[in-house]
């Protein structure tokens, strides 16, 4: 299996990272189905913010069912009060020191009273539920694992730094599972921001600094994230397939990563001539390991291994990559890769085979 | 008098705007000061909320919060005495005063629960 | 109150006598010399409406775009064009200009007087506005529009991500109208504070001039940063100062600091004038006073201070340290409660009195609905770690489109439904009123709300398109439709605006039983408002005194009639309103005009890279304020030297203390915001900038620098000695005097330029440089401007146009040397001096 535990792409030709079950059933059904999923399932969805999948996402999910309790009431009793007022109705005549009085009790009940009480009461509740993502030492004193990330025009760089080697994705992030994680990100060309909504929190990638932000994985599974900061004109086609997998199958597929056998210039196989295209066309962006250092785009080393193309643009299937190679400037139009349609068709397919086989 | 005393008497309009004036300093006083501790002298983030800079944010606090509580305390009681306009700003300028001391307990709650540089 | 009044002869004579000083010339050129503010304000806002249906008409392209998913309607460069400038236009072209507008129609004629103190200053306002929203706007029909989005965030905005001149022209664009914004926010405070009916205290003020007053300082102090930023962008992407660039030593996050500086009190600036509308019209519509005016009056107070240290909450994520963010996030929640007074003091004045259901006040219940629920999600947001999850989420497009939509636009149009039977002396209809209501309101809901859950389910703002497997296409869709329906609630309440003036039925007197003195004018209000001013003794003067109207015009009020031909107001005490000066107003220029027009040809040249054109331009916009300067005090244009003159009270260039010396204070308060913003920027890039670059030794000449100052100082003191003795009456060797302490500002600026050529600076390599440059090109700037001053005063002077009858200018001149004073050392101090003392930087 290469170590590599992905979800397949599906058949649908442009999607994002998975969406999990219950917000697919959505896409099947017609008008009125969709009307009661929404009412059934109407919180889920691969970006949901209210169907948290770790410990820093569930407090915001629960603190925002309590602030819409709380101040649904607040709003409800305003404007029943203020509609109240213009019902006719006898007005007891009043002195004007009663009506003084009276005025009075109205401002400090509902001008100082209730804002004061409620605002108190959000502060004792948010504080704490901020220090969660505070990258504070461990209580055992072991430090967290670290992924960094950086945030590039339009696609991400996932880095797992480690004394062994460090081990390079793009658009695609594997995380451990039940335990924290340190995620240290920065903008490689203008500010983006990390987000991954089901697990919590949301940080800015900026350029010259490095941001730390702390989060946690409850069960294995696919979120998908996007960046939430706007970074131009592919702001949208910025996906990130974020994967949760329990921590011994992160350990070996980091060494999966590790050990893998790099590509060599000269195999004597049925890609020699993909090859050739690569070092001629590709090379000078793209990095794919023991043939070409790239730096500029993403490292295509595992792109066989992805879940989408085009970050978060096109599903990974069979013949994808020739058609991201034929059409990606359509697909999502100012990408920064130049197109390559003065390629011949057959080239393209056959660069594609080659590297929808690179799962190391 | 001079401009200075007559600026501060508590029937000039000017008691409009120094509460919160002072609210507005002391905040930017708590945030610059803040800022600039964390980056020349940033203590271990193990150290929890018992560092020096949330001492010393917690003393200006305490400070300002007196100045401004006697503030407001002198403006209800020239407003008591007043008539007219003089009364109506002495006693909407303890208001003010008021609530910026509030304001500024308010704010610097943080203080006591939150590491500083983190 | 009588149904139609019937002029008295004396009424009439009083009529012909104003209308031939105050009325406006015929003809194209006389329409362009205008500067009542009556027709200005009304042009201010006719425009705005102009700039509201092209934002409109661009949120309606937002919302077909998304309205389902993969949708190819507009390209990824159209849709980024068309959002930033959706949230541009509806800002800075409609919102502010809109209650800029209103404030300018309305003021004067609720505190009782004949127009605004700077005339001209109104009407170069609007021209600003116009010819700055005409440039922004053009970039949009060439198809170059700014497309950064509305905040302008570096690095996406800076040459090397947008190479296009859309950031030029947002930057340029912005600037010139935020001029206009400033010079309403000047005038208007001094107005309020010194121009107010005999006898109207402060605490008998309508407490529409609170807010108003509140709105003018808030622009005041809070549009100069981000006139700041703004220079520093524009200077960094023209002529590669790295300011925001991380690699030269700067910092991406200050544009976010400068920015929000200004953005987030721009949001109360917005809101403040639209709950004074609503603060109007609850008294009326309950017949009764407001409960707790003082309270009202605190809470507006509040929440002009408070808006101004908020500014970090929307910065939340970009890695500030926890406890700063609690300090905003809790002064963000703190200004609930002066929201929270405001409401429950309407809340119980609708309780105390008898509330009537009119079209106006269906709006205002419209607003109440919306912006409780806007605020609520306020609240929600200043929660930081909320505030992470939906940050940058259309839940935060719904929660400002609460905010904004509910928070201005429907006081807005309450107010429209409230004073237009003023402003054309008809009514609007009721039908097409509720009808337009109701579209707009469930409009606006059906798109708002479900946009909340929108943004919970993960969608960011700002995404061109998404996919269906996201589960975002049912309730993008509902936006869509609600959207439209809300378009056509607006184009309901258009035709009623545009139909009533021609069958609405005609207007009564009074025709809501107001209570403030707007509604004791004729209607609509003739081009000099009152034929006599009024004197008020209480809050509700119309309620007192309801024929009012009618004594005013037959003369029975104040200073009646312009006998003397000149355009006078009524000066009085800022606190009490007591009278004490006749203030005499310039008559219709076309200098205003011609002065924007130059800063247009500024503007564009900037925009097409034609420098030395931009500096022919700046010449000539100079020199022609400087001419509109002259034409005051005592030239024979203005309010001559006679034999008549009134004593008692005296015309205000007879005195030492006139607006003037008050509009002077209140820009040099615009200037010393512009001027902090600055030395936070310095500081904030020394300490906090990631590759902040300080060389060893200050490039700074110490000694150029001191002798330079002491050439300052002197002159400042020189000055006011001058100044005390010329209000003691003595004003022999006036002119060589003035022309000495002039000479000395020509040394001071001299110097300051040695020390510039000696200090080799490269404001292309290090943000450190670039920011020594700007400081010490702002002391050049104001150095100049104070010599130069000086010099015309010494002219003047020379001219007679300057003594002891006339002692008021050389004062003004004086307050801005002692600012430059102050300016100088404190930056001497903040960027020689300092970095000296500390020996360099981290």
């Amino acid at each position: 299996m290469g170590g590599v535990p992905l979800s397949e792409g599906r058949g649908g030709r442009r999607v994002n990272p998975g969406p999990p079950r219950r917000a697919r059933l959505r896409g099947a059904g017609g008008g009125l189905t969709v009307a009661l999923a929404m009412g059934a399932a109407g919180c889920s969805g691969s970006h949901s913010i209210l169907d948290p999948a770790g410990p820093a996402a569930r407090d915001v999910a629960w603190l925002w069912w309590g602030m819409l309790a709380g101040f649904g009431l607040v709003f409800v009793a305003v404007v029943a009060l203020w509609l109240a007022a213009f019902r006719p109705r006898e007005r007891p005549s009043r002195s004007p020191e009663a009506e003084r009085r009276l005025g009075l009790r109205w401002i400090l009940g509902g001008g100082i009273l209730l804002p004061g009480v409620s605002i108190l009461i959000l502060l004792a509740f948010g504080v704490p539920a901020g220090q969660r993502l505070l990258p504070l030492p461990l209580p055992g004193g072991e430090s967290p694992q670290v992924i960094e990330v950086t945030g590039h025009q339009w696609w991400w760089e996932v880095r797992y730094p480690d004394e062994a080697g460090e081990v390079v994705t793009a658009n695609h992030l594997v995380m451990p599972v039940g335990e924290p994680v340190d995620f240290h990100v920065t903008g490689a060309d203008v500010i983006h921001a990390f987000w991954v909504p089901r697990l919590g929190g949301k940080i800015d990638m900026i350029p010259g600094r490095i941001n730390r932000i702390r989060l946690e994985a409850d069960a294995p599974g696919v979120f998908g994230a996007q960046c939430a900061e706007y970074c131009g004109v592919q702001h949208a086609h910025m996906q990130l397939h974020v994967e949760a997998v329990p921590p011994e199958e992160f350990e070996a597929w980091l060494a999966s990563r590790r050990e893998a056998e790099p590509e060599s210039p000269d195999s004597p196989d049925e890609h020699a001539s993909a090859r050739e295209t690569f070092a001629a066309h590709c090379a000078s962006c793209h990095r794919v390991a023991g043939l070409a250092e790239g730096g500029i785009g993403p490292d295509l080393t595992d792109l066989g291994a992805r879940a989408t193309l085009g970050a978060g643009t096109l599903a990974m299937e069979e013949g994808a990559v020739a058609r991201w190679l034929a059409e990606h400037q359509r697909l999502k139009p100012g990408n920064r890769m130049p197109a390559h349609d003065h390629l011949a068709p057959e080239v393209l397919d056959a660069l594609g085979a080659w590297l929808e086989t690179l799962r190391p | 008098m001079n401009p200075l005393r007559r600026w501060l008497a508590p029937s000039h309009p000017a008691q409009l705007l120094l509460g919160l004036t002072l609210w507005s300093l002391w905040f930017v006083a708590l945030y610059g000061g803040l800022s600039v501790a964390c980056e020349l002298a940033p203590p271990a983030p193990g150290q929890g909320v018992l560092t020096a800079i949330n001492g010393a944010l917690a003393l200006l606090t305490l400070a300002t919060l007196g100045l401004l509580g006697w503030l407001a305390w002198r403006g209800l009681r020239a407003g008591r005495g007043g008539v007219g306009g003089s009364r109506f700003i002495a006693l909407t300028g303890a208001g003010l005063h008021l609530f910026s001391a509030a304001g500024v307990a308010f704010v610097g709650l943080p203080i006591l629960a939150l590491p500083p540089c983190l | 109150m009588s149904e139609t009044m019937r002029p008295t002869p004396e009424a009439e004579r009083l009529h012909r006598e104003l209308e031939a000083v105050w009325g406006n010339p015929p003809g194209w050129r006389g329409r362009l010399s205008v500067v009542n503010h009556s027709t200005l304000g009304l042009r201010f806002m006719a425009t705005g409406l102009v700039f509201f249906l092209l934002g409109g008409v661009l949120a309606m392209l937002i919302r077909t775009q998304l309205a389902l998913p993969d949708q190819a309607f507009m390209s990824p460069e159209i849709y980024a064009q068309v959002t930033t400038m959706h949230g541009t236009v509806m800002m800075f072209l409609f919102a502010i200009p809109m209650l800029e507008g209103l404030a300018i129609y309305l003021i004067p004629k609720m505190i009782g007087t004949r127009d605004l103190v700077c005339p001209r200053l109104t009407a170069f306002g609007y021209w600003c506005y116009l010819f700055g929203g005409i440039i922004l706007f053009s970039s949009l029909l060439l198809e170059m529009a700014p497309d950064s989005g509305w905040f302008m965030y570096t690095p996406l905005s800076s040459s090397e991500f947008a190479p296009g001149p859309g950031s030029d022209f947002w930057l340029l664009g912005i600037t010139f109208v935020e001029i206009s914004a400033l010079a309403a926010g000047v005038e208007i405070t001094v107005s309020i504070l010194r121009t107010r009916a005999p006898g109207m205290a402060l605490h008998r003020m309508p407490l529409f001039a609170w807010y108003i007053l509140a709105m003018a300082l808030m622009i005041v102090v809070g549009f100069p940063p981000l006139i700041l930023g703004s220079v520093l962008l524009e200077l960094e992407r023209a002529a590669g100062m790295p300011f925001f660039t991380v690699a030269g030593g700067g910092d991406p996050i200050l544009w976010q600091h400068l920015f929000w500086l200004f953005g987030h009190p721009e949001v109360y600036i917005i809101f403040l004038p639209a709950a004074g509308i609503v603060s109007t019209l609850i008294p009326v519509f309950a017949g009764r006073p407001i409960v707790g005016y003082g309270w009202v009056v605190a809470a507006i107070v509040i929440t002009g201070f408070i808006s101004f240290g908020l500014w970090v909450h929307h910065m939340f994520a970009v890695g500030i340290p926890q406890l700063a963010q609690a300090f905003f996030s809790a002064a963000s929640m703190l200004v609930a409660v002066p929201t929270a007074i405001q409401v429950f003091v309407w809340l119980a004045t609708l309780w105390l009195g008898k509330p009537r259901m009119t079209v106006p006040m269906l709006w205002v219940t419209g607003f109440l609905v919306i912006f409780v629920c806007g605020g609520l999600t306020g609240v929600m947001l200043a929660l930081v770690p909320f505030n992470w999850q939906v940050h940058d989420t259309h839940f935060v497009v719904a929660h400002l489109h609460y905010v904004l939509v509910g928070g201005m636009f429907f006081p807005l149009v309450a107010g429209a439904y409230y004073w237009l039977p003023l402003v054309t002396g008809r009514m609007p209809s009721e039908r097409l009123g509720r009808l337009g209501f109701w579209l707009t309101f469930l409009g606006f809901n059906l798109t708002f709300l479900i946009m909340h859950w929108t943004g919970l389910l993960g969608m960011p703002r700002r995404v061109y398109t998404y996919d269906s497997a996201m589960g975002w296409d049912l309730v993008n869709l509902i936006s869509s439709l609600g959207g439209f329906m809300m378009a056509a609630g607006i184009a309901a309440v258009l035709v009623d605006l545009v139909l009533h003036g021609r069958y609405g039925r005609t207007a009564p007197r009074n025709p809501w039983g107001a209570d403030t003195l707007e509604w004791s004018l004729s209607m609509p209000p003739a081009s000099y408002n009152f034929a006599s001013l009024p004197r008020v003794e209480s809050r509700h003067p119309l309620w007192e005194t309801p024929t009012l109207g009618d004594a005013i015009a037959r003369g029975e009020g104040v200073r009646p009639g312009a006998a003397h031909g000149r355009r006078e107001l009524l000066g009085g005490e800022a606190l009490t309103g007591r009278v004490r000066e006749l203030i005499h107003l310039p008559g219709n220029s076309l200098l205003p005009l011609y002065a924007a027009l130059c800063l247009a040809v500024v503007c564009v040249s900037l925009l097409i890279r034609l420098y030395p054109l931009s500096l022919l331009g700046l010449a000539g916009a100079g020199v022609l304020l400087l001419r509109w300067s002259w034409e005051n005090g005592g030239h024979r244009r203005a309010a001559p030297l006679g034999h008549d003159e009134p004593e008692d009270p005296p015309l205000h260039s007879r005195t030492a203390d006139g607006p003037g010396r008050w509009t002077m204070e209140v820009a040099l308060l615009a200037d010393g915001a512009f001027f902090l913003a600055l030395l936070f920027g310095w500081f904030y890039l020394w300490t906090v900038s990631p590759q902040w670059q300080m060389p060893a030794r200050s490039p700074l000449s110490l000694l150029l620098l001191l002798a330079s100052g002491a050439a300052l100082t002197l002159g400042a003191l020189w000055l006011e000695r001058r100044v005390a003795a010329l209000i003691r009456g003595r004003e022999a060797g006036l002119v060589l005097a003035l022309g000495g302490i002039a000479a000395l500002g020509g040394l001071h600026v001299a110097l300051l330029v040695v020390v510039l050529l000696d200090a080799g600076l490269a404001p292309t390599a290090t943000a450190h440089d670039a920011t020594l440059l700007v400081g010490l090109a702002y002391l050049l700037g104001h150095g100049g401007l104070a010599a130069l001053l000086a010099a015309l005063q010494a002219w003047r002077a020379g001219l007679g146009l300057v003594g002891a009858r006339l002692p008021f200018e050389p004062g003004v001149v004086a307050l801005l040397w002692r600012y430059q004073l102050g300016a100088y050392w404190i930056l001497v101090a903040a960027m020689a001096l300092l970095p000296r003392l500390t020996g360099g930087g981290p």
